[in-house]
């Protein structure tokens, strides 16, 4: 049972949704960098790291930092720098990168070489994340959208064997062509660091992961509760159709963790928090106002579902029960013995193996992301690591 | 193709019947091919906003349904548009060009007239400029695909990104004249059925595999190889097209080798759209008469 204090390194200073939504269609692509102060930046930047170090120091597995592009939402554009300082930072725990966008780096071997230098820098705790990238990306970097996928795949191939055969060798593939490739230095960890790709429960992705003994890492957080369990449950039967055998750990569940004294005060602290991670710096790919996907970018019966739900919840009926309302989409907001039961209940009934923890999200102060984490880190993580019986049954 | 019907000899009174659509095999690909109407052979290359990509080829738009009157039309739908594919296969202008040369043979047409609109305008230069045998005249109605250095067109792309509220995003305010009229609502309606989505999301990822490098549509080899287009031309331009300003229309008008130029009042890019009586001054270009228009 392994679990992760996840990044995303978030802008907190933006208005609330409503006020936000009245002024600005998206927190991505066209918000100005006018917005961004490096000065805030330079405080938000110390703390966000310190809250990542703080979770090896709590005892838990491992943290995760993540790759956004030209947006309030993550500021993190280059993961691999958030990661090269907590390999000095740390020295115990996994480190991963969920992930790069491959697409987005020509030639790909760029990402070979710094995650082969993460994880020798790091003693071979790194776990490589490799993504297709979002949507709105491929509007700020200009990559055609339509060959995102292909372009993905052949870049997964050439930086495998980039870190598996020796060089020098050519790749000649459809998207690149490459005489010598010959990265110093290798990875550490051997044959490679595990790699682990994140989805929203795209079936092709899934099944993707199986064959190739990929972690799936399930995004939670925008979807109901129902929805991972349909992707858990795929990807257990896809690895079982790929003729391997299941490995918890890479089963992987990314939701947003509150823990406080009691179920009530839980909800209250967190609630304007998650509306300010939902409604503010989410908007742009979900939400009424402009949604950044590309064509291309999933095929249109994909994109045509993906806007019938997306309306759905924008349009639905408001709830009666604002408490209820935010447990289905942050079942891990209460007390500790609420978190610990919904979580192990999880973890149990879906076999997953991986906790990837969003400790902080949204405009989550310091104060109160320190009190949930160690809450979280004290009372619920070891409960559940000693009841936790990952991939015993479905 | 089959099932075509051949344009009944003389027969040149009453209303022009519906199209034919068909499924035509091309190489690896499907390509949706509607045909009909009356007269010499015409290759009509569709835009991003008309026939295959807001309307599936089951009747004729206005601006087809009058040019069909005078010439039989041949409207195949470009890759991703209506039942079309190639997309995952076709990367680029080259391979484009070569797909329309298959189109032709498949099609058994040989040196027809061209009738581009939009990106259908583009791609018709393309094809004038690398196979002139497959091309006898030209017809550039709101074309893409020149480049004017310094001019900054609207991004096309981010402007119909979809809004989580449902419809076209910005997409009628950028390409109609007139957002609000009968001919953009109709063709981009507030709400779209879930067939009018998939026809227009499947159209814009097959502009976007041709289209997305940016500036948007905007070829500097192509505008630098203007004048290689020998053929007499007729560019067409509505007065409100933002994809399209009037120095671009210029910029064709005066670097292809015989061309004149028409502006059309009240109507934007979608001219074919907006503007169906438009297609009289095609008409008029087609039988002969270059220049009779608001010539350049």
């Amino acid at each position: 049972m392994n679990f992760f204090s996840f990044h995303l390194m978030p802008w907190p200073h933006l208005p609330a949704p409503r006020q936000f939504l009245a002024d600005n269609e998206a927190a991505w692509v066209t918000l100005s960098n006018a917005h961004y102060d490096p000065v805030q930046g330079a405080d938000l930047y110390e703390r966000y790291l310190s809250e990542l170090v703080r979770a090896e120091e709590l005892g838990l597995d491992g943290v995760v930092v993540n790759e956004h592009h030209q947006n309030a939402y993550g500021l993190m554009p280059s993961p691999n720098l958030m990661a090269a300082a907590l390999t000095r930072e740390t020295s115990r725990v996994k480190i991963c990168v969920l992930g790069n966008a491959l697409p987005l780096y020509n030639p790909p071997t760029r990402v070979a070489e710094e995650m082969a230098m993460l994880d020798v820098m790091s003693g071979g705790r790194l776990i490589a994340g490799l993504v297709v990238g979002g949507g709105p990306e491929y509007y700020s970097t200009n990559v055609n959208p339509t060959e995102a996928r292909a372009r993905f795949r052949e870049a997964v191939d050439l930086v495998l064997e980039a870190w598996t055969r020796p060089g020098p060798f050519a790749f000649d593939g459809r998207f690149y062509q490459l005489p010598y490739v010959n990265p110093w230095p290798r990875p550490l960890q051997q044959p490679h660091p595990p790699v682990w790709i994140p989805g929203l429960g795209s079936p092709g992705t899934i099944a993707y992961c199986a064959e190739n003994g990929f972690g799936y890492m399930g995004v939670a957080y925008y979807a109901p509760p129902e929805s991972f369990v349909r992707q858990a449950h795929a990807y257990r039967d896809a690895v079982a159709q790929a003729g391997r055998s299941f490995d918890p750990e890479l089963l992987g569940w990314l939701t947003t963790v509150y823990v406080a004294d009691t179920d009530e005060r839980a909800v209250e602290e967190a609630a304007p928090h998650l509306a300010y991670f939902q409604g503010t710096l989410a908007a742009g790919f979900v939400g009424p106002g402009k949604v950044w996907m590309p064509p291309g970018y999933i095929d249109p019966p994909a994109l045509v579902q993906f806007l019938a739900e997306l309306r759905a919840m924008v349009e639905g009926p408001r709830p009666s029960d604002p408490a209820a309302a935010l447990w289905r989409r942050s079942p891990l907001v209460g007390s500790p013995a609420t978190v610990r039961d919904r979580l192990l209940a999880v973890v149990n009934e879906l076999g997953v193996g991986t906790v990837l923890s969003l400790l902080q999200f949204g405009s989550l102060p310091a104060s109160l992301t320190a009190r949930s984490t160690t809450l979280y880190a004290e009372e619920v993580v070891p409960y559940v690591r000693a009841h936790a019986t990952p991939g015993a049954r479905r | 193709m089959t099932g075509a019907p051949a344009a009944p000899a003389g027969a040149v009174d009453g209303p022009v019947p519906a199209p034919v659509r068909a499924l035509l095999s091309v190489g690896d690909d499907d390509v949706t091919v509607v045909r009909g109407g009356r007269g010499e052979p015409v290759v009509y290359l569709h835009g991003l906003c008309d026939l295959h990509a807001t309307s599936d080829g089951a009747a004729w738009t206005p601006f087809l349904g009058r040019l069909a009157e005078h010439a039989e039309v041949i409207a195949p739908a470009l890759p991703g548009y209506n039942a079309s594919t190639g997309v995952d296969r076709l990367e680029d202008v080259e391979d484009y060009v070569w797909h329309l040369g298959d189109i032709w043979a498949a099609s058994g047409l040989g040196r027809v007239d061209v009738v581009g609109h939009s990106l259908g305008g583009w791609l018709a230069a393309e094809l004038a400029l690398r196979r002139p045998e497959l091309v006898r005249r030209l017809v550039l109605v709101s074309p893409l695909g020149a480049h004017v250095p310094g001019l900054v067109v609207p991004p096309f792309f981010g402007a119909v990104a979809p809004r989580g509220i449902g419809g076209a995003g910005e997409a009628r305010r950028l390409l109609f004249f007139d957002p609000d009229g009968a001919p953009a609502v109709s063709a981009l309606p507030d709400v779209m059925t879930r067939e009018q989505q998939l026809l227009w999301f499947g159209g814009l990822a097959g502009a976007a595999r041709l289209g997305w490098k940016a500036p948007h549509f905007q070829s500097r080899k192509l505008s630098s190889r203007l004048g290689r287009i020998g053929v007499d031309t007729l560019v067409v331009r509505g007065v409100g097209d933002a994809l399209v300003p009037a120095a671009m229309a210029r910029a064709w008008a005066d670097g292809l080798a015989s061309a004149s130029l028409v502006e059309v009042a009240g109507a934007g890019h979608c001219v074919a759209l907006e503007a169906p009586e438009s297609v009289d001054e095609v008409v008029r270009f087609l039988r002969g008469g270059a220049g009779s228009g608001v010539a350049s």
